[in-house]
């Protein structure tokens, strides 16, 4: 419909109050393990499914887990003893550091009719400040014990890739020196 | 297309607030004037303005389909060798894109002549779809125009509409430089737009965007950024120190990067070249053709990149009739048929056509004292009535 055939809508903006809140998202059942033994002894999975979760969260970890160019921020944020080195470099030779793998999560066979819950598998972190907290690579907490759980929908998902930047500041020179890009 | 008197509301400087506009007191709002206002004809926006401008763009998409073809295309408009095959993918993949402004002149007759497409960083989005709207509902009501009036306006629906039918697939980024208070007025808007469409959004300047090991461009989280709009001109990226990692960074822009054959102004020669006659289009040629003859000395001459009516000079019958200053003049130029802007009692409209999507959605009109539109113009709002 053209706007110039009817007045009545309004185009005032709205700011957007469609944002979900972390309350009112879905749950899915998930299961969380500090490792794999304790999933092949605690599990209604099979060896198999462990061990298929693990090697996804595993694979996972490198890419995912977030990073920090000193050992000391890291440990920081996660505890003396919980960082080590990620397999990058800085640009300029430097180290970078992730979190230890605390522990993993995977979909649950409960609850759904057989079929494994969408719960992308996954590497699990503790924060230094909540150390029993387990959290995803993106910092939603899930939960603070073991075995099967609820997790909001979003915080099941495949975790973002975090890796080192290298360097900042390869875009913008023409805008600094032109001013504005309007036409 | 007339030219009407009109009395501003009296609230301006509320509505200005609200708006998060300036607002002085002897001047109202910069470069924004209600004090007069364009009216039009249903017939002259639908088969003059909104009808031309889509079935430009098809012309425009049939420039596009020769560049990935023929290679003289993006030799001509100067774009480097190692951006064409990206260009060509983004335009094979079908990459979909949100807007761009089409510069019309068009005085109420006879075919408006397209002198420009701002395909790639349009600003005066919001004056456009919020704040023009809103004169109008506003204006009616106190009685200052008559009443029936209505708008060529869909811009704001449609805008979101475009953003809900991305295929997308985590964060939507927005960028420009983060200073400028033109370029981030309007992508605030955009974004706002976007999250309206149920997009989670993030902004980034320009100059805080990262790189990472494997070339993926990184926000300040250090998240991949996987879809960037940008309101930074594709040819100032090329150009810059990323520029070649562009390609194979794995990022999505909006505007896709064949924008980057449109927003450049030898388009205008190549769709003379290729619909000769086409009322709606000037005769235009590459500046060094020797086709320009034909133009007779009466020829405005553009850089092929260029902003806001900087470095563009008018000459009429062999002698230079006005020249705009500007950092742009280096690099080639088209010449263009001088078709001057209709005068309304000394000022110039220039009427800007909006694409949504590729669809005609709305229109602004931008009135300067000069015959080259300058950053300096005022906003006219515009009224439909039959």
């Amino acid at each position: 419909m053209k706007r110039w055939n009817s007045i009545s809508a309004a185009a005032v903006m709205s700011v957007s109050a469609i944002a979900l809140s972390a309350c009112d998202e879905p749950k899915v059942d998930a299961e969380i393990f500090s490792s794999l033994q304790q999933c092949t002894d605690n599990s209604d999975s099979t060896r198999e499914q462990c061990e298929q979760g693990y090697k996804e969260a595993r694979s996972q970890h490198a890419e995912v887990a977030p990073k920090f160019t000193s050992k000391n921020d890291c440990e920081g944020e996660f505890g003396a003893g919980r960082c080590e080195q990620a397999p990058y470099q800085t640009r300029s030779g430097g180290s970078v550091f992730m979190p230890l793998m605390m522990g993993y999560m995977m979909g649950s066979m409960m609850n759904s009719g057989g079929r494994r819950s969408s719960i992308f598998p996954q590497p699990l972190y503790r924060a230094a400040d909540d150390p029993k907290g387990y959290r995803t690579a993106d910092n939603r907490k899930v939960s603070s014990k073991t075995g099967r759980t609820q997790v909001a929908s979003s915080a099941g998902r495949r975790p973002s890739m975090k890796r080192s930047t290298l360097s900042r500041g390869g875009f913008g020179a023409s805008g600094g020196r032109l001013g504005s890009a309007a036409t | 297309m007339l030219r009407i008197p009109a009395t501003e509301r009296p609230d301006l400087e509320r509505v200005a607030k609200e708006h998060n506009f300036q607002f002085q007191t002897n001047g109202g709002i910069p470069f924004w004037d209600e004090s007069i206002y364009y009216q039009f004809t249903l017939k002259q926006i639908e088969e003059d303005l909104e009808g031309p401008a889509e079935e430009l763009e098809h012309l425009c998409f049939e420039l596009i389909e020769r560049a990935v073809n023929d290679e003289t295309v993006f030799r001509c408009l100067g774009i480097e060798e190692c951006f064409w095959d990206y260009i060509a993918e983004s335009w094979r993949n079908g990459e979909k894109n949100i807007y761009g402004r089409m510069d019309l002149s068009y005085d109420g007759e006879g075919p408006a002549k397209l002198l420009e497409y701002n395909a790639d960083t349009p600003t005066t989005l919001y004056e456009s779809s919020v704040f023009q709207w809103e004169w109008l509902e506003q204006a009616m009501e106190k009685g200052l125009i008559p009443d029936g009036c209505v708008q060529f306006n869909d811009l704001h629906d449609s805008i979101v509409k475009a953003f809900s039918l991305l295929d997308f697939d985590g964060s939507l980024h927005f960028a420009c430089v983060g200073d400028i208070e033109d370029d981030k007025g309007t992508v605030d808007y955009l974004e706002e737009c976007a999250r309206e469409a149920g997009l989670s959004t993030c902004f980034i300047s320009m100059q805080e965007i990262g790189i990472d090991d494997r070339g993926h461009f990184t926000d300040l989280d250090d998240q991949v950024i996987k879809t960037l709009f940008k309101l930074y001109p594709w040819e100032w990226m090329f150009e810059e120190e990323f520029g070649r990692r562009v390609p194979a960074s794995g990022t999505r822009f909006l505007e896709p990067p064949w924008k980057a054959v449109l927003s450049n102004k030898g388009l205008m020669a190549f769709l003379w070249e290729m619909f000769p006659g086409h009322p709606n289009l000037l005769p235009a040629y590459f500046d060094g053709d020797r086709r320009a003859s034909e133009l007779a000395g009466s020829f405005v001459r553009k850089p092929l990149l260029s902003r806001q009516g900087a470095n563009v000079e008018i000459i009429h019958d062999g002698k230079t009739q006005t020249r705009s200053e500007g950092p742009y003049g280096e690099g080639d130029h088209i010449l263009q048929a001088y078709h001057p802007l209709p005068e309304f009692s000394g000022n110039y409209p220039l009427v800007g056509c909006w694409l949504v999507a590729s669809q005609a959605v709305g229109m602004c009109i931008r009135e300067d004292q000069n015959l080259v539109t300058s950053r300096d113009a005022n906003f006219i709002p515009h009224v439909i009535l039959d």
